[in-house]
């Protein structure tokens, strides 16, 4: 089925407009309406960014390896052009989730970094994501680099069991969830409706950035009328 | 039963071809010699204990000269087009895959002995542990580096940054290996019982399973010229 890249903009703009408004909306509650935590004070209102930009990152590299399979399999020019924009979005929350994290961490545990499993192999994520354009960027032939970069982010996706055996293992120092738990939330009401707010707004604001990316991607391979491995022209793309 | 059979051909081929040159596993051996040697002068052993700091050099060592080794697995058959011949004859992708990986395992094997004995000497560990048991940590995780290892090996060789990608695409995930790893030969330098270092071994060995299938599933996607 064609992809009409005119209603995919359209679609990534009003996506991207609603998740910016309630990302802002978290910032006003964050600032001037949730109650301050008892026990960590006034850091704690971090957290209103870190899990949400934690959910949009996993969200996206699972995205980006679906698509990577998904191309792999089916070799279609759609699947890589979403793999690209879900990895681009892995990168932008990755690097809100390894600053948020820290800046919390500097008051919490007097410092920055701590070697925390799930810190620490967040940051790989990362990195195997960047590794993933470094791929892309250092092959010469576009189809060889899309196959070679499209394992990257299948095997990180693998790795991401791992980070919860690990946490698991070595009782981590890492906070424990107070929202997301079996036997419902523990926080005060209003917290939890900041929290949530933001996951929506990080989700929205993250789909449509995506969609945009994905429109971009794919209306440039088709101005640049890259060789498709079916087609003289990309699959299933429609101005 | 074929494929088997086509992948232990392809790594006697390639162990053939390694015992007569001798080049990756001369420079591996001599790798691991002289990061050991420095790795003594680096650390002050009166105010370190040689055998919990041993267990992370053994393992970061056998990743490093695993990472130099094994990015070289394609190079000498990519030079005179061997390689696209080896991809012609009636050989699955998976038996080339699991006949690179027999082989570059019997080089990490090798050099991984080199490795501990030379830790064990640099570092004055008089009673390191079971042998039996330090092997029995050893064989699942150089099953899931040398899975990893052989699979990116393939990328960075057809990339403009050569053998630089090679660390920088599995350095992060090798982390839960470096991680399980040095905790289970810890223990054991430590004169733990295998009751506390079971538990890193098995997640070993699922790391191995997962890097292992993974790899040889990916294989065929890098496998072409």
């Amino acid at each position: 089925m064609p992809i009409d890249l005119k209603k995919a903009r359209t679609i990534g703009f009003i996506l991207s407009g609603s998740g910016i408004a309630l990302v802002l909306m978290v910032h006003w509650m964050v600032m001037d309406w949730v109650p301050t935590e008892a026990v960590q004070g006034v850091v704690q209102r971090i957290f209103y960014i870190h899990p949400p930009a934690a959910w949009t990152t996993f969200l996206a590299v699972g995205i980006s390896a679906l698509a990577s399979l998904a191309y792999l399999w089916l070799e279609d020019e759609r699947a890589d052009a979403a793999a690209v924009a879900a990895a681009e979005g892995s990168l932008i929350f990755g690097a809100i989730l390894l600053t948020s994290g820290p800046l919390w961490g500097r008051i919490a545990w007097g410092t920055f970094w701590q070697p925390e499993p799930r810190l620490t192999l967040t940051l790989l994520l990362w990195f195997i994501m960047l590794g993933y354009f470094l791929v892309r960027g250092s092959v010469d032939d576009p189809r060889k680099a899309r196959r070679y970069a499209a394992i990257v982010p299948i095997l990180g996706a693998l790795d991401i069991p791992f980070i919860h055996l690990s946490v698991e293992w070595f009782r981590s120092l890492h906070p424990q969830a107070v929202v997301l738990k079996p036997e419902g939330p523990t926080a005060d009401p209003d917290m939890v409706v900041t929290l949530l707010t933001s996951f929506g707004g990080f989700t929205l604001l993250f789909l449509g950035l995506f969609t945009l990316r994905y429109a971009v991607e794919l209306g440039d391979r088709w101005a640049q009328n890259l060789p498709s491995p079916s087609t003289s022209q990309p699959s299933g793309v429609a101005a | 039963m074929k494929s088997l059979t086509d992948a232990v051909l392809i790594a006697s081929k390639d162990l053939r071809i390694e015992f007569r040159t001798g080049g990756r596993l001369v420079a591996m051996a001599a790798f691991v010699v002289l990061a050991a040697f420095l790795f003594s002068f680096a650390f002050d052993r009166a105010l370190v204990d040689g055998r919990s700091l041993g267990a992370g050099l053994v393992w970061l060592t056998v990743v490093f000269s695993s990472t130099v080794g094994v990015g070289r697995t394609f190079h000498l058959e990519d030079e005179d087009g061997a390689f696209r011949h080896l991809l012609l004859t009636p050989a699955s992708r998976t038996s080339v895959f699991l006949g690179k990986g027999l082989a570059n395992l019997v080089l990490v094997w090798i050099t991984s002995a080199l490795v501990f004995g030379t830790i064990v000497v640099f570092f004055g560990i008089r009673s390191p542990g079971p042998l039996l048991a330090h092997a029995a940590v050893l064989l699942p995780g150089s099953v899931g580096l040398v899975a990893l290892l052989t699979l990116f090996s393939r990328v960075s060789s057809h990339s403009r940054l050569g053998d630089t990608l090679l660390p920088v695409l599995t350095f992060p995930l090798l982390l839960p290996l470096v991680f399980f790893g040095s905790t289970a030969s810890a223990r054991l330098f430590l004169g733990r019982p295998w009751a506390e270092v079971s538990g890193p071994v098995r997640i070993l060995w699922a790391f191995a399973l997962v890097s292992a299938v993974g790899s040889a599933l990916l294989f065929s996607q890098v496998a072409e010229d």
